[in-house]
């Protein structure tokens, strides 16, 4: 075989890969656009908040998707629905909109798809993400203090101060990366219908 | 062979073998630290700051493992060995010594990176613009130096190791160029960046790494054994299915995701024909190795290789079976799929890696590897080690994969049912790094000539050269 004729099958094998793959699945699920849902005229998937896209950052820095996946299964050939993971399983249009798109290959921790319709209070994962334990005593997640600052409490603590008992005049506060990772875990539902995957 | 005088590369190589070893040591060090905390959780109350926490620990350690030990490591002794194979000594040593520091700046901005900061969530991606763009600077000055009259002396010897080295110094440089162009400048929507991610995940595995362990094994084991490669069509053709479909299999993870199903079937398919391809190759090295079991056991670099070979069978064989849709079912989500990373990386480019220092280190640094005892923990250590984990992933993750599918059993009991496997997989990592600890006192010990004896392992003697006998014994 001569070199330029093994460059070129080398050159045609890679752009084969590229284009068979990227190419033509861009075709398929790139150009999905959000469906308006006809009651409340709102797009589905819904657009995440500002915050809401920090939080993805933080999501992903944190490693969280080393032990949770993003993607629910089903009906057949999984348990992710009993679960209650999700209502529905994932399809290709609810990553529309999250940057970065992640579905994860571990479920060291359950799936978070749906965790948004799960867990309704903001302090639940904020309690979550200080002291994992404290919520769950069997839970294995690790805690994640470093979000969080210990600020002098002053006359009157802040309104998001957790209700956590410290040395006096101490409160410990969400900082904004918490804040915005909570609004992240909010944002995470798949309560709403697609025409791929009605919620029955 | 003698008028070549591969001392200008000779700099690069050992700069890209050393940090290899060390990359080695950290990145499995740090795979310990993340699995204690798996086994023991409150461990993770006790930490301070994120850096040491269990969600930056995992990237950090296959980021340093795959892009550092192996990376590094194949590039390293590919350096050594194409100056010989194409007959042209490489030009401009200080370039290549700085091609090779800078590909170390890139592993080590790399790991600050996630450890500092965090991962970017992306898979075989960890890393910012930032650092893509010192490793293509550095790969452009190592790859074009190991490629430098690649075609001129194309027929002057064996073709497949040749090819595997042109796929493989392709790949890395397009594969990685396009998934940030897509990922990171290009913006792509939603889905279309999973199925990007798990492109560019096969790339890196099949499409660089695999090449480059088979650029070693095709060159080496005909000149360990002195015998040649019998069928040129059959290597001709595994090459080929390689590189068609190497960067496919990665869909299979994603079982019954949000990707397009037909991209689910042709990861199957694709792992299905890579383990076939494998055993083509193995048609190919099984002729070499028969009979040789005394010179396996004798020479350390050959009984590497010889590993290597078989752990290369076993790991696309591995990833076969996971891919079949029954069991992928069942397994996907699940540590069954760290078994396969522990049977790729460990064993396969691992043990090829460890054979290719051995045999070719000798022949930039004119001795030979002592008559240690460390040559038998380095592989015992290794190989038990290799097999323990291996054991260890992939019944825990066949019993978390069916604990997980019967929705009776509490999520929250999973965890404790993984914890005996842990044990396993923690002495087994633990080995793995002793072995590797005895390795590197021995590399560093003969890099800086410090043993007085040497023992009759080299096999290239640097007053000669095999490498016209090999080309003779090629087809």
């Amino acid at each position: 075989m001569k070199p330029t004729r093994a460059l070129a099958l080398v050159l045609l094998a890679l752009l084969f890969t590229w284009v068979g793959q990227v190419a033509l699945g861009y075709f398929q699920v790139g150009k999905l656009e959000p469906v308006i849902n006809e009651e409340t005229n709102l797009p589905n998937p819904p657009t995440p908040s500002g915050l809401a896209q920090t939080g993805a950052r933080v999501f992903a820095s944190e490693g969280c998707i080393e032990c949770h996946s993003l993607a629910v299964r089903g009906p057949v050939g999984s348990s992710d629905l009993t679960r209650g993971w999700g209502p529905r399983r994932s399809v290709p249009r609810d990553y529309l909109l999250r940057e970065p798109a992640m579905i994860g290959f571990s479920r060291i921790g359950p799936d978070l798809s749906d965790v948004g319709e799960r867990i309704k209070e903001p302090s639940d994962f904020f309690m979550h993400l200080l002291n994992p334990r404290k919520l769950k005593a069997s839970s294995t997640c690790p805690p994640h203090p470093w979000l969080f600052d210990i600020k002098l409490a002053g006359p009157k603590p802040e309104n998001d101060s957790m209700p956590l008992t410290t040395d006096d005049w101490k409160q410990v506060v969400p900082s904004y990366q918490a804040k915005s990772l909570v609004a992240y875990l909010q944002s995470l539902n798949l309560n709403y219908s697609l025409p791929e995957a009605p919620i029955k | 062979m003698n008028h070549i005088h591969p001392s200008k590369s000779a700099v690069a190589s050992q700069i890209l073998i050393a940090g290899s070893v060390i990359w080695s040591l950290l990145g499995g060090g740090l795979q310990i630290l993340a699995n204690l905390q798996l086994l023991i959780p409150l461990l993770s109350y006790f930490q301070p700051a994120p850096v040491l926490g269990f969600g930056r620990l995992v990237p950090a350690s296959t980021f340093l493992l795959t892009y550092g030990w192996i990376g590094s490591g194949l590039l390293g002794v590919l350096m050594i060995l194409v100056p010989r194979f194409s007959g042209i000594p490489f030009r401009h040593g200080r370039l290549l010594a700085s091609g090779a520091i800078a590909w170390h700046l890139a592993v080590l901005t790399g790991l600050t990176q996630i450890l500092m900061s965090g991962s970017s969530g992306l898979l075989s991606l960890p890393f910012s613009r930032s650092v893509t763009l010192i490793f293509f600077a550095s790969f452009l000055v190592l790859g074009t130096g190991i490629t430098r009259g690649l075609g001129g002396t194309w027929k002057s010897g064996p073709l497949l190791p040749r090819l595997y080295l042109l796929g493989g110094i392709l790949a890395f440089p397009l594969g990685l160029g396009t998934a940030e162009l897509l990922l990171r400048c290009g913006n792509a929507p939603g889905a279309v960046q999973i199925i990007t991610q798990l492109v560019w995940h096969s790339f890196l595995h099949h499409l660089w790494l695999t090449p480059l362990a088979l650029v070693l094994v095709f060159q080496l084991l005909p000149t360990l054994t002195g015998r040649a490669v019998t069928s040129l069509s059959l290597g001709v053709l595994a090459w080929g299915i390689l590189l068609t479909l190497g960067g496919w299999t990665a869909n299979s993870l994603a079982s019954q995701g949000p990707i397009p199903s037909w991209l689910q079937s042709a990861g199957v398919i694709a792992s299905v024909l890579l383990f076939v391809t494998a055993l083509g190759n193995t048609v190919l090295f099984q002729p070499l190795l028969e009979g040789r079991m005394d010179e396996i056991r004798r020479n350390v670099a050959l009984r590497f290789l010889a590993f290597g070979t078989w752990s290369y069978v076993a790991a696309y064989g591995w990833m076969m079976f996971l891919s079949i849709p029954g069991v992928r079912q069942n397994t996907a989500f699940t540590v069954a799929w760290n078994a396969s990373q522990s049977l790729f990386l460990f064993s396969f480019l691992g043990s090829v890696l460890a054979g290719s220092i051995y045999a070719l280190l000798p022949v930039i640094k004119n001795v030979g590897w002592p008559s240690h005892s460390s040559l038998l923990w380095h592989f015992w250590c290794n190989a038990l080690g290799v097999a323990l984990t291996f054991i260890g992933y992939a019944l825990a993750g066949v019993l978390q994969g069916l604990a997980l599918n019967d929705a009776g059993v509490p999520f929250s009991t999973l965890a404790s049912y993984l914890r005996p496997f842990l044990v396993v997989i923690l002495v087994g990592q633990a080995l793995w790094l002793l072995g590797q600890l005895a390795f590197s006192s021995l590399f560093f010990a003969t890099l800086l000539k410090l043993f007085p004896f040497t023992a009759p392992m080299a096999v290239f003697p640097s007053t000669r050269t095999q490498n016209s006998d090999v080309a003779h014994a090629h087809p």
